[in-house]
């Protein structure tokens, strides 16, 4: 595969490309802050005494909803992309989703469940409503890809073919599961539902950014160790083995980031689609299969994406505001084709 | 800590602000709630409006407002743009998280019920009088909808004497197509009978029937909304989606009777009373006598 950009260089054009982001996520919104008001506010909020009047609004602004909006598009961005490289190389197929292994559908089924069953139960504790959500859907997110992978588990050998059509029928399962619950809901109950499908970066706050941080970060971290490990993967699974890689444990190990990674995200954010896909798959395009650039590359074009896309989301209908996941495969998927339709031209 | 600190500073300062302006109305409206929009406008309150959701559909003047979608999955940061003083939905806005914010912010986040009784829509009037400064008004417009609603009843007992009550189905379309039946708890259901209707739908909320369960349970009257069509054409699409329902005694009799989608949406409105005088004197043909004003519903 042709190699269109050296690492070196792609790392500081995604870097460029992220603070950037980072920058347009915090400075642009429905609220139109003068500029000098959004840095000078900035300040204060890392502790830095700025004069200035009429700064509470773009202090709050800024603080409560453009800050932990940022961080959760950098940390869903990041982790969607990384666990679709951890897919792909497990797969060995560009063309793996992290859906494949069950975790988006079982997190949809998680968050149908609580989101039907909340509705009608109600009246839930103060303490544990804001987090049922999250918490059902991160939950069944584990649940099917834990299911998943013991079917494809067989004499102390993971069969991936296996696990990849087992995740086909517990998608389908979990499928009609959902669709049963959405025809059990009432109508406002089914647009939330709805809603949650197509994902949103939109009410973010501190208290629910937490456990996703920390989740991510943890995936950040340990991903791109295992970069050699993947790159040995590519050649396949007895080649890996006598490169003196041990092939069930790294498995087991990408199996279990993926399920935390995207369960994270998703009950976060809801379910946001192409961004595993695509990222990776760009990224490669781009820069070649070495996983020790993809990995990180990844993360960083994972998160940008994510971020511009939720600045286009929020700027484009306001007051009102789009689905994320509208965008993400508005923007990402003609981008997709495009590249497809010049690599094979070129 | 620092940042804390400022916060809630900034916080304390938004609430007494609000202390020392407690006497003064809110001037800057944001309602989320079809029926609620409706009372606001009713209530004259429609210069105070600065932004609806997708479900205030009515009426025309309000439709050039900033849309702040649906009332479900609200923007925090595209509602502060309007700079609002306050918002008003019902108990279906969210998500909380967004309201939290809001709150934080110094909106005024009013929780109304969207409840299909009358005690709620008293509730829900006498909050709504007292926040526009209009608590006369707002009783009036309480007490008027209680004595129409009595009169109706009324009106009810009188017809039945002669006639019994029709058993109806109210669909809901698209283009005719996949009707959805109000059940239980839908406004749809409480209009059937109010006009003294029976629904002959048991479930709860709206749920789609196959053409064959709707043509066993012959419904003498169909009412139906279409939300692209009206008129003539909505009710040949739904016939020509629904072949079947040209069997039920309700088509056979022409009694298919068609009310506006946007009446059914979050809560009781201020068109309610008039449509339903339309639907009863459609259920109850031989007493049109009682209701000279009403018009037949097209």
């Amino acid at each position: 595969m042709r190699v269109i950009l050296q690492p070196r260089s792609l790392f500081i054009v995604l870097s460029v490309t992220c603070v950037l982001a980072i920058w347009l996520s915090l400075a642009l919104g429905p609220v139109s802050l003068p500029l000098m008001d959004t840095l000078r506010a900035g300040l204060r909020l890392l502790g830095v005494p700025v004069s200035g009047d009429n700064l509470e609004q773009a202090e709050l602004i800024l603080g409560q909803i453009r800050v932990p909006r940022t961080l959760l598009g950098l940390a869903v961005g990041a982790v969607l992309a990384l666990s679709g490289v951890a897919m792909q190389g497990l797969f060995r197929n560009p063309l793996a989703d992290p859906g494949l292994v069950g975790v988006s559908s079982g997190a949809a089924l998680g968050a149908a469940i609580a989101i039907v069953a909340g509705a009608s139960v109600g009246g839930l504790p103060d303490a544990i409503e804001p987090y049922l959500l999250s918490i059902s859907a991160f939950a069944g997110g584990l649940i099917v890809t834990g299911i998943v992978y013991r079917l494809g588990r067989r004499d102390g050998q993971t069969s991936v073919g296996i696990m990849l059509l087992a995740g086909v029928a517990m998608t389908a399962l979990a499928g009609s599961i959902i669709g049963l619950f959405s025809y059990l809901a009432d109508d406002a109950t089914l647009r939330t539902l709805t809603f949650w499908n197509l994902g949103t970066l939109n009410g973010a706050s501190y208290t629910r950014l937490w456990p996703l941080l920390l989740v991510c970060v943890l995936v950040i971290l340990w991903l791109p160790r295992r970069a050699k490990a993947l790159n040995a993967l590519l050649l396949g699974e007895s080649e890996a083995r006598h490169l003196g890689i041990e092939v069930e444990r790294l498995k087991r190990e990408l199996v279990l980031c993926i399920a935390m990674g995207v369960g994270a995200a998703v009950a976060a954010a809801g379910l946001i689609g192409f961004v595993g896909l695509i990222v990776p798959h760009l990224v490669r395009l781009i820069a070649g299969p070495d996983h020790r650039v993809v990995l990180p590359a990844s993360a960083l074009a994972g998160a940008s994406l994510l971020l511009l896309a939720d600045v286009f989301a929020r700027l484009v209908l306001a007051p009102a505001e789009l689905p994320i996941g509208i965008v993400t495969a508005l923007i990402g998927a003609p981008f997709f084709l495009f590249l497809l339709v010049r690599g094979r031209t070129g | 800590m620092r940042f804390i600190a400022k916060l809630t500073a900034v916080l304390i300062g938004l609430s007494f602000t609000h202390l020392v302006m407690a006497d003064a109305q809110p001037q800057r409206w944001v309602s989320a709630g079809g029926a609620l929009t409706e009372w606001i406008v009713a209530l004259g309150g429609e210069s105070h409006l600065v932004g609806i959701d997708t479900t205030s559909q009515h009426p025309e003047s309000i439709k050039s407002l900033p849309s702040i979608g649906y009332q479900r999955q609200l923007s925090s940061e595209g509602i502060l743009s309007l700079r609002p003083n306050i918002l008003v939905g019902t108990e279906e806005m969210g998500p909380p998280p967004v309201l939290e914010q809001l709150r934080a912010a110094g909106v005024k986040v009013e929780v109304l019920s969207a409840g299909a009784e009358i005690s709620s829509l008293q509730g829900n009037l006498q909050k709504l009088g007292a926040l526009l400064g209009k608590e006369t008004q707002a009783r009036e417009a309480g007490e008027q909808y209680a004595r129409q609603l009595e009169g109706q009843h009324s009106w009810v007992a009188q017809a039945q004497q002669h006639q019994s009550a029709p058993g109806v189905l109210l669909l809901v379309s698209h283009a005719g197509a996949a009707p959805m039946v109000a059940g239980l708890g839908t406004v749809g259901d409480w209009l059937i009978k109010q006009s003294g209707g029976r629904n002959l739908a048991t479930h709860t909320g709206y749920k789609i029937f196959s053409a064959e369960a709707m043509a066993g349970m012959n419904p003498e009257v169909l009412v139906f909304t279409d939300r692209v069509q009206n008129g003539t054409s909505s009710r040949q699409a739904l016939l020509r989606e629904n072949p079947l329902l040209a069997a039920t005694q309700a088509a056979r009799n022409n009694r298919l009777i068609e009310v506006d989608p946007t009446l059914l949406v979050g809560g009781l409105g201020p068109r309610l009373p008039e449509a339903m005088k339309a639907l009863a004197k459609a259920f109850y043909p031989a007493d049109s006598s009682l209701n000279a004003k009403v018009t037949p519903a097209q």
